[in-house]
């Protein structure tokens, strides 16, 4: 390729460099390799690189995009098989088959990442784009997105620094609202925790769920057919300018010496608009192909745009691409070809389709759908043509400024961390002997990590599209029928305690995982498949890293130890993502945060259960033993007077699975009209969440005995067992079904008790061991509950904020 | 001969995102419903029976919500045909539109005299979803005809630009003496009210959905294709609606049976098997 390669091709020198030299070079031409990366780079191509080429390099090989720290780790842990996988880890989202509809074979898709950096530092265009970028992980697997999911952990919103604390979950809620809504997606909700080690890193995690039918999906890769015949490769979108390209060392020296370059463009900038015009473009687009039998490649641009995009579509196939990076749109005259090659531009894909019917795809979307008239200048041109040679091969201007092996830019590294347990000291927690039970409830009722995030979901467009049928707020998971005409539903849940990470990590990962089966079944839903995202510090930080080994592995295990029900083997993780350095320049590392998404299937929609209570004189049976111990519980955080950090009650896979099956059985047979998970605060928690959870509806209450808890002689706590955290369900039942319940129950052999009834007061009583009486007005827990965490988020105490 | 089905167009404007759904529901009430883009012909849009603009964001909001729509070609069709008094109902941002078009309220002659202004709710701002309950006011709209006043119908809201304005002091008085307010906001009793959160947006004499004054054009926020189905309807919902959907728990049939919002647009695609004249 000399021959062809000018002068004017500009090379980053590395082979004739020492050291010490080759470091501050690097960093002055923003890379962020290492020394020893860039040699391996000079010495995978023979030559030093090109500009092009090095920040190729340099974005393939980054932590995001090559899990250089993570995937050893991840192989070794985590299960991803399984009869009904159709794709799992690997593409830009996992598939998974839910069920068949008219003789058809329909899967979700699944994609889960974080959008973390960008939502500290911009917090509105860093969640939108979170959004955005997450559904294009899904739309090119040949999907339709059918909905969304915001797992968010903000810092102390009443703590050191508050005031930017709630600037960030303004700004965050408001552009997930912004771009979700408009896109026409819906929010299914998500969860939303407070912790002091989030305040230098907010965690903006975000799940979407898509629907294809298993014979329509779309690999991204180039189809085989390509080798026989000619394909072009067709950008579609917004033009490329600058945005969210390289680090600021290099813009700003780019700015010294070459053309002008804006600040503006270190973030990247959100289009709602336009991602839905090319959705609904793209489904025709698909549908043209389809109906003429043409295989096609599909794929989304994110971390590494074109260069990142199309060399893992060749990649993918063992072929190659050539592509004229002159041909790209772009919003500026005369940008760089290494900014064009890697500029995280949102809002565009790639497709790789036969040249014969290049000119209509690009014209529905350029003439169909106005593309470039109503969207600024967006549309889509035919950029390149596959080569039949594993090579990725850029022109820019008539010269070629980068010629390397595909195989070669997307194998990627791989790094052997160390690894340290951390010193932890365990104190006892010590309950305050005159500690009162209402008093209590009302504390963890309005503390904000328990309280109603109703401020938060309200914001959200949730049934969209028609086909939700449980919105945020009523139950423990979401539930959409995506499928007109077919009562197969979809229920999806994401979890994970940020006061379980600060005390175990091993724990977080496992319980994660509990929660998030335990909420897609207490709604009547069957598990099938997980997915995760994994946020920690610093993974050269041996301690960091050794969490999140343990967090891995709570993960993995808990997903085998559950398991499926209908079939052996464990749920599947599909999809993941880590996101690693969420730590402060001070140092401050958050707490280990594994977040955990499960879906799952209902074969009937009908047949779902919601949290609220319904009618009073109904029996409410607890599934689950209660334990003793309150480490890592939300009554700990609750009361100031509490102290220690000492044991929690460990998530036992066994009764975890028992548990769901039995209590899937129980809806499956039309046994419970309300079904509530036991978590965040315990029991007494939940049921007053079944209380409070029909905000139109008051009057109806409930009844326990306290003493329905113990199941082991011996010294015992009331107030443990009642806020203890151990996995559990509650669940209503009308008199006359509670044999069947029984039956049910004892069948799957799980730990069971009557433990109260539903009344047509608007109170909780509790009735003690001692034979005394707790009662807590409806209208007191009401108020703790709405107020708690939407008081916190805006610093508002308005009485009517509902 | 039997009679040809009738057919309605559900327009899709760019940037409109509940056109889908909003077909499906539409098609439920035995009509033909085809979406038809922004830029097909006119000629052919003035065929169909009726118009439905649904729900989203056209054109990015840019200006105002509904303002660039309300220029589009398409609408100079529409207006057309709705002077010859074919039905028209603008869900959501449809109402947006429909309300810049001057189309509704309608009393001045293609003047734009009423806005759908920022949502006002006590301690919070944006967007706000949340299920609505209205009131019938009037009988006499295309989006009314088959309920009676007083009627409670529970549909869901999801704006954040829902409140009708005026500036003008009389004219609410006007609509309601015309019979042009088809919905208020109201408690879950059917009681008129204008606290929050039964009026969930501040709406002018909480106004959720008006008409103009032939009663065949109406502009209304809340979303019927979101409640077509008692599927779609929560369980926790207070009065007759919400009762339904908890006996129907574990019934396939009675799940896919109608819910609220397909009385709205029965009463429109009723309005088309009508005879002729009658």
């Amino acid at each position: 390729m000399t021959e062809h390669r000018s002068t004017a091709v500009r090379t980053i020198p590395i082979i004739d460099v020492p050291d010490d030299e080759l470091a501050r070079e690097t960093a002055q031409a923003g890379l962020s390799f290492t020394v020893s990366e860039a040699r391996k780079v000079a010495d995978l191509l023979g030559r030093d690189p090109t500009v092009v080429e090095a920040n190729i390099f340099n974005t393939m090989w980054s932590e995001h995009c090559s899990y250089k720290s993570s995937r050893a780790v991840l192989g070794e842990h985590l299960p991803t098989e399984g009869d009904d996988v159709v794709l799992g880890p690997g593409e830009d989202a996992g598939v998974v088959r839910l069920g068949e509809v008219d003789g058809e074979s329909y899967c979700v898709v699944i994609a889960h990442e974080s959008h973390n950096h960008p939502s500290q530092v911009v917090p509105n265009e860093g969640a939108a784009t979170g959004i955005g970028g997450i559904v294009r992980d899904v739309y090119c697997m040949g999907a339709d997105v059918i909905g969304v999911m915001d797992p968010l952990r903000f810092g102390d919103p009443a703590g050191e620094h508050a005031e930017r604390t709630r600037e960030i979950i303004h700004g965050v809620v408001e552009g997930i609202w912004q771009y979700g809504n408009a896109l026409g997606v819906p929010n299914l909700g998500g969860d939303v925790y407070f912790d002091p080690c989030f305040d230098d890193n907010c965690l903006v995690n975000v799940v979407a769920l898509g629907l294809v039918r298993e014979d329509r999906v779309i690999r991204s890769r180039i189809p085989e057919e390509a080798r026989g015949k000619v394909y072009d490769v067709i950008l579609v979108g917004k033009p490329t300018d600058p945005s969210g390209f390289g680090g600021a060392t290099f813009a700003s020296r780019i700015l010294d010496e070459e053309k002008a370059f804006d600040d503006k463009y270190a973030v990247q900038v959100p289009d709602p608009f336009l991602k839905r015009m090319l959705a609904v473009a793209t489904q025709e687009v698909l549908q043209f192909a389809l109906d003429r039998g043409i295989p096609i490649g599909f794929k989304d641009l994110g971390a590494g745009g074109i260069a990142c995009a199309t060399s893992e579509l060749g990649a993918a196939a063992g072929l190659g691409v050539s592509l004229d990076l002159s041909s790209v749109h772009v919003a500026e005259e005369g940008m760089l070809p290494e900014v064009i090659a890697c500029s995280e531009t949102q809002e565009r894909y790639s497709f790789v389709v036969p040249r014969e019917i290049s000119a209509e795809v690009c014209s529905i979307f350029n003439e169909r759908f106005e593309l470039p008239e109503i969207c600024h200048g967006s549309k889509a041109v035919v950029i390149g043509k596959v080569i039949d040679e594993p090579r990725f091969v850029l022109t820019h201007e008539g010269r070629v400024v980068c010629d390397a092996s595909t195989e070669q830019i997307t194998t990627g590294i791989a790094y052997d961390r160390p690894a340290r347990p951390r010193d932890r000291s365990v104190r006892p927690v010590r309950i305050p002997p005159d500690l009162d039970l209402g008093d209590a409830l009302l504390a963890v009722l309005g503390s904000p990590n328990v309280s109603s995030r109703e401020h938060v979901f309200r914001h959200y467009d949730s049934e969209v599209k028609g086909s939700t049928a449980v919105r945020p707020g009523e139950a423990d998971a979401g539930v959409l029928a995506p499928i007109p005409g077919s009562q197969l539903g979809v229920a999806v849940s994401c979890d994970g305690i940020p006061r379980y990470g600060a005390v175990d990590a091993y724990e977080a990962g496992a319980r994660a995982v509990a929660e998030s089966v335990r909420n897609v079944a207490a709604v009547g839903a069957v598990p099938i498949a997980l997915t995760d995202c994994l946020n920690f510090g610093n993974p050269e930080v041996p301690e960091v890293f050794h969490d999140f080994v343990e967090a891995v592995r709570g993960v993995g295990d808990a997903a085998r130890g559950i398991g499926l029900k209908d079939a052996d083997g464990p749920v599947p993780i599909v999809s993941g993502n880590v996101s690693f350095y969420n730590q402060s320049s001070t140092g401050n590392a958050i707490h280990p945060s594994p977040i955990v998404c499960c879906v799952g299937r209902l074969d009937d929609v009908s047949k779902v259960v919601t949290q609220g209570l319904k009618r009073p004189g109904d029996a409410l049976y607890v599934v689950g033993v209660r334990g003793a111990a309150l480490g890592g519980s939300a009554l700990l955080e609750a009361i100031p007077e509490m102290t220690g950090d000492g044991a929690f009650s460990r998530t036992d896979f066994d009764a975890e699975r028992r548990m769901y099956h039995a209590v899937t059985d129980v809806i499956g047979e039309g046994l419970a009209v309300a079904c509530h998970d036991i978590s965040d605060g315990g029991l007494v928690t939940a049921a007053a969440e079944m209380i409070l959870s029909r905000p139109e509806m008051t009057g109806l209450g409930v009844v326990l005995d306290a003493a329905s808890l113990k199941s082991t002689p011996g010294e015992w706590s009331e107030i443990a067992a009642l806020f203890n955290e151990a996995g559990g369900y509650l669940i209503e039942v009308e008199p006359e079904r509670e044999e069947q319940l029984v039956e049910v129950l004892t069948a799957r052999g799980v730990w069971f008790a009557r433990v109260g009834e539903t009344t047509a007061g608007d109170t909780m009583v509790v009735r003690n061991v001692g034979a005394s009486l707790t009662t807590i007005q409806g209208d007191a827990m009401r108020h703790a509950w709405f107020h708690g965490a939407r008081d916190a988020m805006t610093g508002r105490t308005g009485e009517d904020g509902r | 001969m039997t009679p040809r089905t009738p057919r309605v167009a559900v327009i899709r404007f760019p940037g409109l995102n509940c056109e889908n759904e909003t077909r499906r529901a539409v098609l439920a009430q035995g009509v033909d419903a085809d979406v038809f883009m922004w830029n097909g012909p006119t000629d052919e849009l003035a065929r169909y029976d009726a118009y439905v603009i649904p729900g989203g964001f056209s054109y990015q909001d840019r200006v105002r919500a509904g303002a660039i729509a309300a220029k589009d070609r398409v609408m100079d069709c529409i207006i057309e045909q709705a002077a010859a008094g074919k039905p028209v109902l603008g869900i959501c941002n449809g109402a947006q539109i429909l309300i810049e078009s001057g189309l509704v309220p309608g009393l001045g002659d293609g003047l734009v005299e009423m806005g759908l202004a920022r949502n006002i709710m006590p301690d919070r701002d944006g967007y706000y979803s949340r299920w609505a309950y209205l009131r019938v006011e009037s009988a006499e709209t295309a989006a009314t005809g088959g309920l009676a006043v007083g009627d409670v119908v529970p549909v869901p809201i999801a704006h954040a630009e829902g409140r009708f304005v005026t500036t003008d002091p009389g004219l609410v008085q006007r609509l309601r003496g015309n019979g042009q307010i088809a919905f208020t906001y109201a408690t879950p009793d059917g009681t008129f009210s204008n606290d929050f959160p039964w009026n969930p947006n501040g709406s002018t004499a909480g106004i959720a959905g008006i008409s103009n004054p032939a009663g065949n054009v109406v502009a209304m926020m809340p979303h019927p294709e979101r409640c077509s189905w008692l599927y779609q309807v929560p369980e926790t919902l207070a009065g007759e609606w919400g009762r339904r959907r908890r006996d129907a728990r574990g019934d396939r049939t009675m799940l896919i049976a109608p819910g609220p919002g397909a009385l709205v647009l029965r009463s429109i695609c009723e309005r088309l098997f009508a005879p002729e004249g009658g």
